[in-house]
Parts: structure tokens; sequence; C-alpha cells
């Protein structure tokens, strides 16, 4: 191989590593029993949109769970909730950022759907069950992702650019934070209750 | 409250309304956090305010303590085997597998009230109790749940204690259940043991969001002696109907909605034996006790439920609300219950005391025949269940000699009884209750006993809640009693 081709193939590599970065890192929720369950997001980026997805998401409704706990989606996704129990299961929210919508009862198998239209912390509850709770985290960004029990997050493709970075978890207070995206980019964030 | 009102004034207001409550003033049936933990789930997927069951509770009682198709996954607490399930395969060559509860299965209910009483003769003398501390007035202990697929398991010693300090430890429960042993699922279920009938199912014990029982039905003795009271509180002598039972009783739901029980039964009073005189003039039977004669009661009862959720859990067809208390259904049953007392003594009595012979020796009796037939219905509209129920009973009463030996006197007596409850839901928090309630006892000298019961619950939390109840029974000739409880009842 030839020096000039390695420098050239060094060189596109950084090309491509600029266009598409990342935002990795760790969430500190002190006070809870694990960092689990986050949601990091780029907030609204000016001028800018993203097309809704086609594809719907999908959570469970197992063993009077909401499944998963926390979800993370694009603006204008639409989430299919599926009662997979022989009980009857409700989903309502209390939530102004998602018109408070309650989509009555229906039985094992079936599903009934509701679009979130835009950046909201939904909390969703079950009548029948006191107990349930889930959340729908709605980006206005396709930059997303959900934490896992330790706290670490990726959030795949972030093109390289000065953003500002929301954290939001269900039992501690939701915090932001600007961050300069440049490749693979490290971020911590620390929340509290 | 409005969802929009910010969630500190919420909490304030919250606050207030327990500080009222308790300061205020302060009077309260069962519930089984040991379910809540199995499943992991809040007392409310089974009670509008406990011990009242909404349409699902109802339907996990009669299923034994069981979910309507219930995996293994929904139990959150994992029991314990006591064989593997492949053992089966083996038996008689092996005991057969069975299962417990993953936690001891117990629960606690505390039960404290501050009572004022007003209690007014027939010649109009008055007493009146302020402010009594009756902390607590009841300790349940409760032991509920499953072995295995085909058998459950229930248990209730109360401890209370009487506004003296005086105080009773009773078994009020204990039985044994046999579920689904064959046919199709809920159609055949058995229990044995002391226990309240499903006789009484809708209207007796977890159906009553209140602390009052229905008196007329189980807390009065319907058929006196000539021109005496008639009518005995605290079930000592023959009780309306009796409250729980030691027998064995059979129950089913078919096609989800038709009900159908029936058992066998030593029947509870008229006390055991002979009554004694407390020497105040007045005659205690001794409440509570199990009439121990050769013969059983025998007791039937038939039910049919029209919409709302299928008394199995069903909901096929049915468009349910979210709301879980709320439902558009009405249900309609027949009860029957025949029995014979006879070689059971108890003492004649009248507004004196006992009926003395010429020798001074009290005349004593028996209930050689008696039968109580009634009907049950009650309509549940959105936040609305008004539930009643009208009873009629024949009697034939035996007097006899002190020693039993001599008769003297075979009287038929015939008597009735009905009351008539409202239940509300304000709010998930909020319940009103009202409930009339009429004795015509069959002794026509004998005014008829006339109760009314309001009441106000706050169910501050799923487990914890507050009760204001009005209570006033009168009878023309006799006298009229009126109680105001505060009631604080937390189950854990
Ligand atoms: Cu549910």
């Amino acid at each position: 191989m030839s020096k000039t081709l390695l420098l050239t193939a060094l060189g596109l590599g950084a090309a491509l590593c600029a266009q598409a970065g990342d935002i990795h890192g760790k969430v500190t929720c002190k006070g809870v029993r694990d960092s689990a369950d986050a949601v990091v997001y780029v907030a609204a980026i000016p001028g800018k949109t993203f097309a809704a997805p086609a594809a719907h998401a999908k959570m469970d409704q197992k063993n009077l769970v909401f499944i998963p706990h926390v979800m993370a989606v694009l603006a204008g996704t639409t989430v299919d909730y599926l009662n997979s129990d022989a009980v009857l299961h409700n989903v309502f929210s209390p939530d102004a950022c998602c018109d408070k919508f309650n989509l009555g009862t229906w039985p094992q198998g079936q599903s009934k759907s509701y679009t979130f239209k835009k950046e909201c912390a939904a909390t969703l509850l079950c009548k029948v069950h006191p107990e349930m709770e889930g959340f729908v985290v709605t980006s206005p960004t396709p930059y997303f992702a959900v934490t896992k029990a330790d706290g670490s997050f990726t959030i795949p493709n972030v093109p390289d650019g000065a953003y500002t970075v929301k954290v939001w978890h269900p039992k501690c207070k939701p915090s932001q934070k600007a961050v300069t995206v440049a490749g693979a980019t490290a971020a911590a964030f620390e929340i509290a209750k | 409250m409005n969802p929009s009102t910010p969630p500190r004034l919420r909490s304030l207001l919250h606050g207030l309304l327990l500080l009222a409550l308790f300061l205020g003033l302060a009077a309260p049936a069962s519930a089984f956090p040991i379910f809540a933990r199995k499943y992991q789930t809040s007392c409310v997927t089974c009670h509008s305010v406990y011990p009242k069951l909404n349409p699902f509770g109802e339907a996990f009682r009669l299923n034994g303590y069981r979910m309507p198709k219930e995996t293994e996954d929904l139990i959150k607490q994992k029991p314990v085997s006591l064989g593997s399930e492949a053992y089966k395969r083996v038996w008689p060559d092996a005991v057969w597998p069975n299962e417990l509860p993953g936690n001891a299965p117990v629960a606690v209910n505390v039960k404290m009230a501050n009572v004022y009483t007003s209690s007014t003769d027939a010649s109009g003398g008055k007493t009146i109790v302020h402010n009594d501390f009756q902390f607590p007035q009841e300790v349940n202990l409760f032991a509920a749940g499953t072995l295995g697929e085909h058998m459950s398991f229930m248990a209730e010693l109360t401890h209370a204690e009487g506004p003296d300090g005086g105080s009773g430890t009773e078994i009020e429960h204990a039985r044994l259940g046999f579920e689904s042993l064959f046919g199709p699922e809920h159609a055949f279920n058995v229990r044995m043991g002391k226990f309240a009938p499903n006789l009484y199912a809708g209207f007796q014990e977890m159906w009553l969001m209140t602390d009052n029982g229905v008196d007329s039905l189980f807390n009065y003795n319907p058929v006196g002696f000539k021109g005496g009271t008639g009518v005995i509180t605290d079930g000592a002598g023959i009780v309306s109907l009796p409250a729980r039972v030691r027998g064995i009783e059979v129950y089913g739901v078919l096609n989800h909605r038709f009900f159908y029980t029936f058992g066998f039964s030593n029947k509870i009073g008229p006390g055991s034996g002979v009554a004694t005189n407390t020497g105040d003039g007045s005659t205690q039977g001794t409440p509570g006790n199990f009439g121990a004669n050769n013969h059983k009661d025998i007791y039937l009862r038939l039910d049919y439920k029209f919409g709302g959720m299928g008394l199995d859990g069903d909901t096929e067809g049915v468009q349910m609300p979210p709301e879980n208390w709320r439902e558009k259904s009405f249900r309609i049953g027949v009860l029957a219950l025949k029995g014979n007392g006879t070689n059971i003594d108890f003492i004649a009595t009248d507004a004196n005391g006992p009926i003395l012979d010429p020798s001074d020796n009290p005349y004593h009796m028996q209930d050689t025949s008696y039968t109580r037939t009634g009907l049950f219905a009650s309509w549940t509209y959105s936040d609305l269940n008004v539930f009643g129920v009208y009873l009629s009973g024949k009697d034939t009463l035996e007097t006899r000699s002190a020693d039993g030996l001599t008769l003297y006197a075979t009287d038929d007596r015939t008597y009735k009884a009905y009351f008539v409850q409202a239940d509300y839901v304000l709010a998930p928090p909020f319940h009103l209750s009202a409930r009339y309630e009429k004795l015509t006892p069959g002794d026509t000298t004998v005014q008829p006993v006339k109760v009314s019961n309001y009441n106000f619950t706050y169910l501050a939390a799923a487990n914890l809640k507050f009760m204001l109840e009005y209570n006033k029974s009168e009878q023309a000739g006799v006298g009229t009693n009126k109680s105001i409880n505060t009631v604080i009842r937390a189950a854990f």
C-alpha cells in the first residue's frame, strides 16, 4: 500500500466519523435504585424537522406491567398498546402534552393506538390497576436513547454540531446541557430526585 | 379536584382532610393485602373501597382467589413446591405434589374508632357517651391463599375490645376450599369449615362498605316469646340468619352468569343450650355458639347476573369502562334456609327477663322448625350500586318446662325483614352509603325495629380509610340508640 493511499484512507475515515458521530456516556440518578430508564435526547434543532416514522412502536401490557417501562420515540410516532393479559387493561395519561388521552379498555390480544405529536414525557397509567405505570418520552429529534441499568447510553449517528441535550428520568428532575458533537463524543449527566 | 390542581396544593388538601376527619371524631370488615403482595397489584384492583368488592374482586373471590385464566407469570411471589409436577404421574407410589404460598400469607387489619352514643330508653331516660376512644376497637389477623391449582384457604382471627376494655378473641373464619374439581372451570367448588356462606353473596362482609352489618338480618332475634321484647341483639337467642356457619358448601358459576350454592351446616344460636340470667333482669344467651343437635341446616341460593362483568370475570361481548367499580348490571337471586332446632334449649324471655313458671323456674323453648326465604337484588349503574334483601321467616316454637321434658305449647311465628342500601362513588377516594332496614318480629304485640345508617368514607390511600358514620336504631316501646362513629381502618 502506498503512503498516499494510506493517508487518503485515513482522511476519508476521519471525514466519515465527523459526519456521523455519537453521544455516549452515563447518566447518574442520585437517590434512585438504579440509573436505568433515563431518556437522553437531543432537543429541537432550530430550522430542522424530521419526518414522522411510518412504523408503529409497541408497548405491551403483560402480567399487569407495562413493557417496556420507559420508551422513547420520535415526535409523530404512533404507539400501539397491546393487552396480553386475560384481564382488561386501560391506558390513559394525565399529561397535557399528549392531550390527556384515554383509550378506554380492551381485551386480551387487541391493541389501541395513540400518536405522540410533540415533545412530551407522558406518564401512562391504567385505571383498572393503579400500580401500573409506563412512560413514553417523545423526542423532537431522532437522536435519543434509553439508559441501561448502569446508566450508560449511546445515541448513534448524531451529526457534528452544537446541541442542547436533555435528560429525563421517571423519578429524577429533568436536566439539560449544551453538548458539541465532533465524532464520538462523551457526555455525562448527573440528576437527582 | 381538577387534574390541573398543582401537586403541592393537592397534597395540602389531602393532609387537611385527614386532619379534619381525625380531629372531628372517629367507627368499621375485611381485606386481604396478602393478594396485593402475591400479584403486586393495588387493593383497588379488587375493592372499590375495601372490603366492598368491585365486579372483578367478586370474580376473583369466586374463583378461589385466582385471576381469570391465571398464568404463572401473574404470580409475582413464586410458590414453594411440595413436590415436582411429575409426581402426579407416579401417584400412588408418591404423595400428590402441591404448592405453598411463597411468603407467609398473613395480613393484618387494625380498626380504631371514636364513638359518640346516645341511648334513650322507653321511659325517656337518656345516656350519652362522648368521644369514647376505642383504640383499637378491633384487630384482625388474616391468612388466605391458594395451595396449588385446586385448593384455597382462608382464616381470620379477630380480637375485639369492648367499650369497657373487656375483650374477646374469636376465630371468625377458618375454611378450606377445593375449586374446579371437575367439570368446566368455576362450575363445581366445595368449601368446608367455618365461614360466611355464599348464601349471602352480595350483602354481607366483603360487600359492605360501611362499618355496620345488616343487623335486621343477622343480629336480632325475630321470634320472641308472647309479649316479650321479641328482639334480642347480638345474636343471643334465635338469629334471623346465621352470619357464619360451620358446614360444607358447594357453589359454582355456570355459563359466566348463573350462580348457585347449597350447603349443610350446624346452625349458630340459639346459644349453647341454656342462656344465663345476668342478674340485672336481662338474659344473655351465648352469642355465636353453635347448636349441636342431630339436625343440619340446609341452604340454597340461585342467582343470575344481567350485564356487566360475568361472575367468573368474563368480559366477552361486554364493553367495560376503565373505572373498575363501574358497570351496568342487574343481579337477582333467591335464597332459602331450613333447619330444625329440636333439643336446643333456650330460655323464654320477655322485657323483664326470663319468664318463670309457678315454681320460679324459667320456661324453656325450642325452635323445632324454621325456614327463611329471601329475595336479593343488586343494581349497578355507573357510580351507583343499590341492593337489598327481602326475607321472610317461619318458626315453630315449643314452650317447655325447665327440664325440657314437658311440652306446654306450640306456636307458629312468621316474621319479615328487609333492607335496602345505596352505595355511591363520588370520586375514587370519596364514597357515600345509606341503608334503611326494618324487622317486623313474629310477635304482633312487639313493635318493628328500624335501623338507618349513613356513611361517608374517605379512602386516604388504597389500604387506609376514614369513615364518618351515623347509625340510628329504634323500636317503639323499647328505645332508641344513636351513634356517630369516626373510624380509621388500615390493612397491611
Ligand atoms: Cu391494567
